[in-house]
């Protein structure tokens, strides 16, 4: 009997992988981000000499790449899974390799393409150097070894591979659109996010409050400050989060021109440095209390 | 004779550093052959997208004996008064291994030595390769390394494997953590299996088996003929230069291509656009004028139908977005996008990309008189060259390229007439070192002026080039406006120009440090067209900013200074510029203090000629500036052979130095030419 490679089977099984590779099983961050590489259990966990090893489900938005749900492949919001392995495995390629076999894909009949691609955040002052990799001409995951994140040179060099779920199950599925496949035996992607692509495809390109956003934006900045200030990081990296996510949208309104884009980046990328800072400085002083 | 295998394997490597690491890898190891003098018959380079490496066949086991002289003691202690050898001596030849009748004596700096020649075996090839790989290894550089584990060795991508192999023994070399051996990796769609390598000669075959095609030529001409018997087959002409050949070598293991398709719909989309999104999504070679293009992958045949079906679905949705952009830009017309240039800024300080456009407008009035122009749509062109940085297509990553080129379709459709749309079109051009030029004066006009207004918009805004820092790319940018003026022969200044943009900001620049970059730019520019250093500073000693000028006048001195009178000419003009230096005479020559023959000669001559020169000046014409300039050369001989210019006498001595004042007046309208260098001369 064929397996059906349904959209919550393929999260189910690519988290089972990982899992059984040592990978803690986490869940999405509770707040709109652009990238798994947000969540804490990424940027701020990369930080630091502990090893850690994890993999979780994130919702990726990208107001930007919206389409009013008329492009069968780009939307302003996806799934993502997210791996971590810190440090990276030496044979971390072939287990990726090996982890689209365990979803149903066999690499005879395909072709998986490792194509250059040097991740770079600079609202979160990290980078890597990695690839996109392709999937029979499509790109289906991002796969990074971090050097560097909030500004911080990484002790230890982690791998960090980001699979876009749908485009693999349209893959697994053999379906032309993301809207075509099937999430359960009932109901496809399309029955349940269509609605919501065309609506915030609307809100993020024509219905967004720029003023609105400005002033969240310098309301989250200045709380992310003070809370930096009273050193607690997690509560201020959430505002830092929040401040990026906003950027995101201001931008794909078109309400930021080249040079203020350049100013915000800025200051986004300075809120994430202070975070990086502050979590390294409390890790080194927990280290050090722990020796005692 | 033995052979030997090297193969550093490694995630998928960044396609343009591949093939000149491999390379270069193979001439580090040549290197070390030669020099360490052991014996080889044939090298061959190795890379593919996991791997590089060398093949050595025929190579000796052994460096080649060497012959060493070994000195003994000085030859006065080695024989005694009857000329017996001493005991010193005997010694030296026992620990040699030396007989009576081949030790020698030699004169040396420290006196007369003996010595004799000794053979010494040649080490192993294996010590040697295994003492040096992982330093070739490590003297590999290139322009972006990272680290991947705890060794934190650098390099482009994690080495995961390394197959060092001399014949059948796997040499003892480490690098980045990894022990070499005899495994190595097949292609990933065929095999995790590592293929196990006896001896280097099995290489090339047993990893054909694995789905590796090792060697880079033969790849690349398995490719070509891919391209050419599927392009047959669906009756095409496909469109690609040994740029993209080189770069899909350097991306596919074992090379197969598919012929894949796009709804033809999208074959409205201009040419450009259509190759952009072909192009992004690499390995893809379009069919022209068709709706169908090949890809080049690098897995198993049996995936082709899979990889067909999966490509065309990406090209669907990316071509999808390109025509929605670009009906969109249509339907919004180029001058809508142009009323919103009012709200972007260009650079802060710098205002928007509007002021910028109406700055452009007026500055390229300066044109007006260059033969040929349409000033009306020069003007045009000026005013709407902006509007596509606020189009859907150029705001898209993907596109920003076509900027310029979408805003001459955008022109088009907006009604504008062909000769503004093909201005804008052009006037980013060139965009880089090497790059076409505009094609039409318009277009070149438009970029010059586009260019200016960056140079001097970095000056203005604190972004001027120092040392390795451009932070605006103006270097380029200024080397490009003269290359443009020379290349059209427009006679506008650049200084002029530069004074007209900073009055249009309405902001002043520092002078000296702009001209000082403009001289420095042209220098730069007569340079690559081979002109002497010397030549060049004698032009631009006076230069007044036209550069098709100065370009005649380093050519006029070129074709002169061959000539043998012409060096006696320099060195008069070195002793007239060393006479005046420091000397603050502005005074008229006094015909009544003239009293040697030879300076009134010289003071007839120069009425008699200045007026001629003044023409040929006028006219450009300066072989004929130097053919007159050297009809000078006896009387300036005569009169600094016969007169004393430093006279006891001072109204004497000032009116000959205003004579000689008057001469150097006369060849500085050409050329300092007290600059030029002559042969023998020092510096």
């Amino acid at each position: 009997m064929k397996r059906v490679h349904t959209f919550e089977n393929v999260i189910i099984n690519l988290k089972q992988y990982w899992q059984k590779k040592g990978c803690l099983l986490f869940e999405p961050y509770n707040s709109e981000v652009g990238a798994g590489t947000f969540n804490p259990a990424t940027f701020l966990r990369i930080l630091g000499p502990k090893p850690w090893h994890v993999c979780y489900l994130e919702i990726s938005k990208r107001p930007r790449d919206g389409r009013y749900a008329r492009n069968p492949l780009r939307f302003q919001q996806f799934y993502q899974c997210q791996v971590i392995m810190k440090p990276a495995p030496e044979d971390i390629q072939r287990i990726y390799l090996e982890s689209l076999e365990y979803l149903g894909l066999k690499l005879r009949e395909h072709e998986v393409r490792f194509v250059e691609d040097d991740w770079e955040s600079p609202t979160l002052g990290a980078w890597g150097l990695g690839w996109e990799v392709w999937l029979d001409g499509l790109e289906v995951t991002q796969f990074t070894y971090f050097q560097q994140a909030g500004g911080v040179e990484l002790d230890i060099t982690p791998v960090e591979i980001t699979y876009g779920l749908e485009r693999i199950t349209m893959i697994l599925q053999d379906v032309s659109s993301v809207f075509d496949i099937k999430w359960n035996n009932a109901l496809t992607w399309g029955d349940v996010y269509r609605d919501n692509e065309v609506e915030y495809s609307k809100y993020n390109f024509e219905s967004v409050s720029t003023d609105v956003l400005s002033s969240l934006f310098a309301t989250y900045e200045s709380e992310a400050n003070r809370l930096f200030g009273e050193g607690l990081v997690y509560p201020g990296y959430d505002h830092t989060v929040k401040c990026s996510h906003l950027f995101n949208l201001l931008e794909a309104r078109g309400a930021i021109s080249i040079s203020e884009r350049v100013k915000y980046i800025g200051r986004v990328r300075a809120l994430a440095n202070q975070a990086a800072a502050l979590y390294i400085r409390k890790e080194n002083e927990q280290t050090i209390t722990s020796n005692d | 004779m033995i052979d030997f295998l090297l193969e550093i394997g490694f995630e998928e490597f960044p396609p343009h550093f591949l093939k000149p690491a491999a390379e270069d890898l193979a001439e580090r190891i040549e290197l070390l052959l030669n020099e360490k003098k052991i014996f080889y018959r044939s090298i061959r380079t190795i890379y593919t997208p996991r791997r590089m490496g060398v093949l050595v066949l025929g190579l000796s086991r052994r460096q080649k004996p060497q012959v060493v002289e070994v000195f003994g003691p000085p030859k006065r202690f080695a024989y005694d008064e009857n000329g017996k050898p001493t005991e010193k001596l005997l010694g030296f030849m026992k620990a040699n291994d030396l007989k009576p009748g081949e030790v020698r004596t030699k004169r040396t700096k420290k006196g007369d030595y003996v010595y004799g020649k000794r053979q010494i075996a040649g080490a192993a090839t294996e010590s040697i390769l295994r003492s040096n790989l992982a330093s070739i290894i490590a003297g590999l550089e290139f322009a972006k390394t990272m680290v991947w584990n705890e060794t934190k060795v650098r390099f482009p991508r994690p080495i995961r494997w390394i197959v060092a192999l001399l014949d059948r023994k796997p040499l003892r070399v480490e690098y980045g953590g990894v022990q070499a051996n005899r495994y190595s990796s097949p292609n990933q769609h065929f095999s995790f299996k590592p293929i196990r390598l006896e001896k280097p000669r099995e290489y090339i075959n047993f990893m054909r088996h694995g789905g590796v095609i090792v060697d880079p030529n033969e790849r690349r001409k398995i490719i070509l003929t891919r391209i050419r018997q599927t392009a047959d087959r669906v009756k095409g002409r496909p469109v690609y230069n040994s740029e993209m050949i080189e770069e899909i070598n350097c991306t596919t293991e074992y090379p197969e291509v598919v012929a894949g398709e796009f709804n033809e719909q999208y074959l409205i989309l201009p040419e450009d656009v259509l190759l952009t999104v072909l192009r992004a999504h690499g390995n893809v070679i379009w069919i022209k004028d068709t709706n169908k293009y090949l890809y080049v992958f690098s897995a198993k045949k049996k995936a082709l139908q899979n990889v067909k079906v999966g490509n065309e679905r990406v090209m669907e949705s990316r071509l999808y977005d390109a025509l929605f952009f670009y009906q969109n830009d249509v339907k919004s017309g180029l001058h809508n996008m142009f009323i919103q240039t009012k709200e972007m800024m260009w650079l802060r300080e710098l205002g928007t990309l509007y002021d910028k456009a109406v700055r452009l407008e007026c500055f390229v009035e300066l044109f007006k008189t260059v033969q040929g122009v349409d000033i009306e749509a020069l003007k045009r062109a000026a005013l709407l060259c902006k509007a596509d940085l606020m189009s859907e297509m150029v705001r898209e990553k993907e596109f920003t390229s076509l900027q310029g080129i979408m805003g001459g379709y955008y022109a088009r459709a907006s009604g504008e007439n062909a000769r503004v749309a093909e201005a804008i079109g052009e006037h980013y051009l060139p965009r880089f070192v090497g790059d076409k030029l505009p094609v039409t004066l318009a277009g070149a006009l438009l970029s010059i002026a586009d260019k200016f207004d960056n140079v001097v918009g970095a000056f203005l805004s604190g972004n001027r080039p120092s040392g390795s820092n451009d932070p605006l790319g103006v270097r380029r940018n200024g080397y490009a406006a003269l290359n443009l003026l020379d290349v059209h022969k427009i006679d506008v200044s650049v200084m002029t120009a530069s004074g007209r943009i900073q009055e249009l900001y309405n902001r002043k620049a520092d002078d000296n440090l702009l001209t000082e970059f403009l001289h420095e730019r042209m220098e730069r520019y007569l340079q690559d067209k081979d002109f002497r250093y010397d030549e060049i500073n004698a032009v631009l000693a006076s230069w007044e900013g036209n550069v098709p000028d100065a370009r005649s006048r380093c050519e006029a001195l070129r074709e002169f200074r061959d000539r043998p009178e012409f060096s006696r000419l320099v060195i008069g003009q070195k002793r007239v510029r060393n006479i005046i230096k420091g000397v603050e005479s502005a005074a008229a020559v006094d015909e009544a203090l003239i009293k040697e023959p030879a300076e009134r000669s010289l003071v007839q001559l120069h009425a008699k000629l200045q007026p001629r020169l003044k023409t040929m000046i006028k006219g450009k014409d300066y072989a004929e500036v130097l053919k007159l300039l050297l009809e000078m050369r006896p009387a300036i001989d005569k009169f600094f052979d016969d007169v004393l210019v430093m006279c006891e006498e001072s109204r004497l001595r000032e009116n000959r130095l205003a004579i000689v004042s008057s001469i150097n007046d006369l060849f500085s309208q050409f050329a300092d030419l007290s600059r030029i260098v002559i042969e023998g001369e020092k510096e």
